[in-house]
């Protein structure tokens, strides 16, 4: 365990050194979240949302919604964009003596996600926290329950960055998976858009999202002060989906390691 | 000891044939190799055209998984038990890549250290030490990416002892390297083989590097071993003879013509020129006793006795040749 924590810590310490030793990225990683939480409220501000299907929203805490929404997007994004990040470890050639190395393949993906989804989403919850203290007397909050689902939610966001991580060291060609990640995610998981209110085709689309779960019980939490009982089922889901995520990549850690030592692609880019 | 038996690795590969047509293609990247390398000892590797040298490598640090042979390490089937075998061996590739020019010397090799679990008080000390080694120790806290070639490669040696290791492979390691730095390179590496006892396996493209550092050479070409031996068995292989030039004081066509008579007794199969006032003789046997016996004999002043071995380079040179033209035919 002391070699696999030591794993983790040295690889989230060498990602911090190599992609965030520069301060401007830090401003560059919250801009356009930034941008696009603005946009997303000035729209919002041109319709009712009193009259709102969805138990939660009223006009006043659709800021918080809203802000909940960015700021888990931008933890999630950021381990999709770590993972993107760390496929070029192929092109560099570090990547063949990870694998040369003995350390625990799991434990180099976790300290990678671990790095990205603290370091790129540092500024994102700063404001987060400040809009959502700003703003107290519009919500609704179960202290327990925010301490439950707060823990799932950074498990879940670290195990889809580790698994991520895993999916992008398959192959060289994997690149598609962050065109089909990224944007997709922010539409259909919730994050501007209640689920509540889409159609069935999207509702379904964003089953796949982890994103989706996490966020629903984490607003329920915030802003409707739901117990865990109420939305045990979210939970459930959360949980289960956490054990499918580490289970996936595990089983993909090892199919990825079976597949490169076959192919040698280790060391092609 | 590493000891490997009829080694192969063949790959699958997809060729497109248009927008959506593909097949499959099967190239077979090494066809048998078999080969050792024993503690303290140094192995060359070398290939004429696409010979495998790299899937080799790539075989015996396990990235790569054979398709079929057999690979000893220790005693211990390395095929089975590959994370056992990366405990005790390491590589150090020639080039600029494979470190993280963001981080510092010591951040480098730090991050590498962790990898394999070494004890942080054991690491540090290492790392000093193996800084020291490759003469890095000013340069310790500065970014990689303001380094000289020179300087990131005597870096990759110094990552590539990280976990002492007991073996290492060392894949043109002075690749684009100048003379200077090339020669401290090669006393760092005779001196982890003959001070330290580790067993290297070298591949380099520079014959005279390989010539100077292997105590016994491995000859690959498209896969297959050709020949194996120390130098001169690489050069007896390919019928390189030693060649003689010699010259004595008022030496003419007749003296030429006697001492052509007297080397024919000796090797009938010398080739005997006389060129600008010299003899130059081809040789596989040795014959500088003879030239000079020659000279007393016939009361002669010797003014030039030299004799050239026949360099690695020649032999590889004359084999890669010989070969194409095999292909050829």
């Amino acid at each position: 365990m002391r070699y696999f924590l030591k794993v983790v810590w040295a690889e989230a310490v060498k990602q911090h050194k190599n992609y965030f030793n520069n301060r401007t990225i830090y401003i560059s990683l919250f801009i356009w979240p930034l941008f696009s939480f603005l946009s997303a409220y000035y729209s919002y501000s041109a319709f009712d949302v009193e009259g709102t299907l969805v138990s939660y929203i009223n006009g006043k805490n659709i800021l918080v919604f809203l802000m909940l929404g960015y700021m888990a997007m931008s933890f999630f994004r950021s381990v999709v964009q770590s993972a993107w990040n760390f496929s070029r470890e192929r092109q560099s050639g570090t990547l063949e003596y990870i694998y040369l190395s003995t350390a625990n393949r799991l434990a180099v993906l976790m300290g990678n996600a671990l790095s990205s989804v603290f370091e790129s989403s540092i500024v994102m919850l700063i404001f987060g926290l400040l809009i959502v203290f700003s703003n107290c007397d519009s919500i609704n909050v179960n202290t327990i329950g925010v301490s439950i689902v707060l823990l799932l939610f950074i498990i879940m966001a670290l195990l889809w960055g580790v698994f991520l991580n895993a999916c992008f060291l398959y192959s060289r060609d994997t690149d598609f998976l962050f065109t089909i990640l990224e944007e997709p995610m922010e539409i259909f998981a919730g994050v501007k858009v209640p689920i509540a209110i889409f159609p069935a085709w999207a509702k379904i689309i964003s089953l796949i999202f982890p994103l989706t779960y996490v966020l629903e019980a984490l607003r329920q939490v915030l802003l409707n002060g739901a117990s865990i009982s109420s939305i045990s089922n979210t939970i459930f889901a959360c949980v289960a989906i956490i054990v499918v995520l580490l289970s996936a990549t595990l089983i993909t850690i090892v199919v990825v390691e079976k597949h490169m030592r076959k192919t040698g692609n280790v060391v092609l880019f | 000891m590493i000891e490997v038996r009829n080694l192969k690795k063949t790959y699958d590969v997809k060729r497109r044939d248009g927008l959506f047509k593909s097949h499959r293609e099967r190239i077979e990247a090494v066809k048998d190799i078999s080969m050792r390398i024993d503690a303290g000892q140094i192995v060359g590797l070398l290939g004429i055209n696409g010979a495998g040298k790299t899937t080799t490598i790539k075989m015996l640090t396990t990235l790569i998984e054979p398709t079929s042979g057999t690979y000893s390490f220790d005693g211990m089937d390395a095929i089975k038990h590959p994370s056992e075998v990366k405990k005790q061996i390491n590589m150090i590739a020639g080039g600029e890549r494979m470190i993280y020019w963001r981080l510092t010397a010591y951040e480098n090799l730090w991050y590498y250290g962790q990898l394999y679990g070494i004890d942080n008080a054991v690491l540090k000390q290492r790392i000093e030490k193996l800084l020291k080694l490759v003469g890095l120790e000013d340069r310790a806290n500065f970014p990689v990416e303001t380094f000289s070639k020179g300087m990131k490669q005597r870096l990759q040696i110094a990552r590539g002892l990280i976990n002492d290791p007991k073996y290492i492979f060392l894949d043109e390691p002075t690749i684009g390297l100048d003379a200077v730095v090339t020669q401290e390179l090669h006393r760092e590496i005779k001196s982890l083989a003959k001070e330290h006892g580790k067993g290297i396996l070298l591949t380099s493209h520079y014959l005279s590097e390989v010539e100077e550092l292997c105590d016994y050479i491995y000859l690959v070409n498209s896969g297959e071993l050709v020949v194996e031996g120390i130098k001169k068995d690489l050069t007896d292989f390919v019928f390189l003879r030693n060649q003689y030039e010699f010259s004595t004081k008022g030496m003419d066509e007749a003296i030429y013509q006697k001492l052509k008579s007297h080397i024919c007794h000796v090797d009938n199969e010398a080739e005997i020129s006389f060129e600008n006032g010299k003899t130059v003789i081809e040789s596989k046997m040795e014959l500088s006793s003879v030239l000079a016996g020659f000279a007393i004999q016939e009361m002669l002043t010797i003014n030039e006795l030299h004799k050239m071995e026949p360099s690695l380079e020649q032999a590889v040179i004359k084999l890669s040749k010989d070969m194409q033209k095999e292909e050829i035919a």
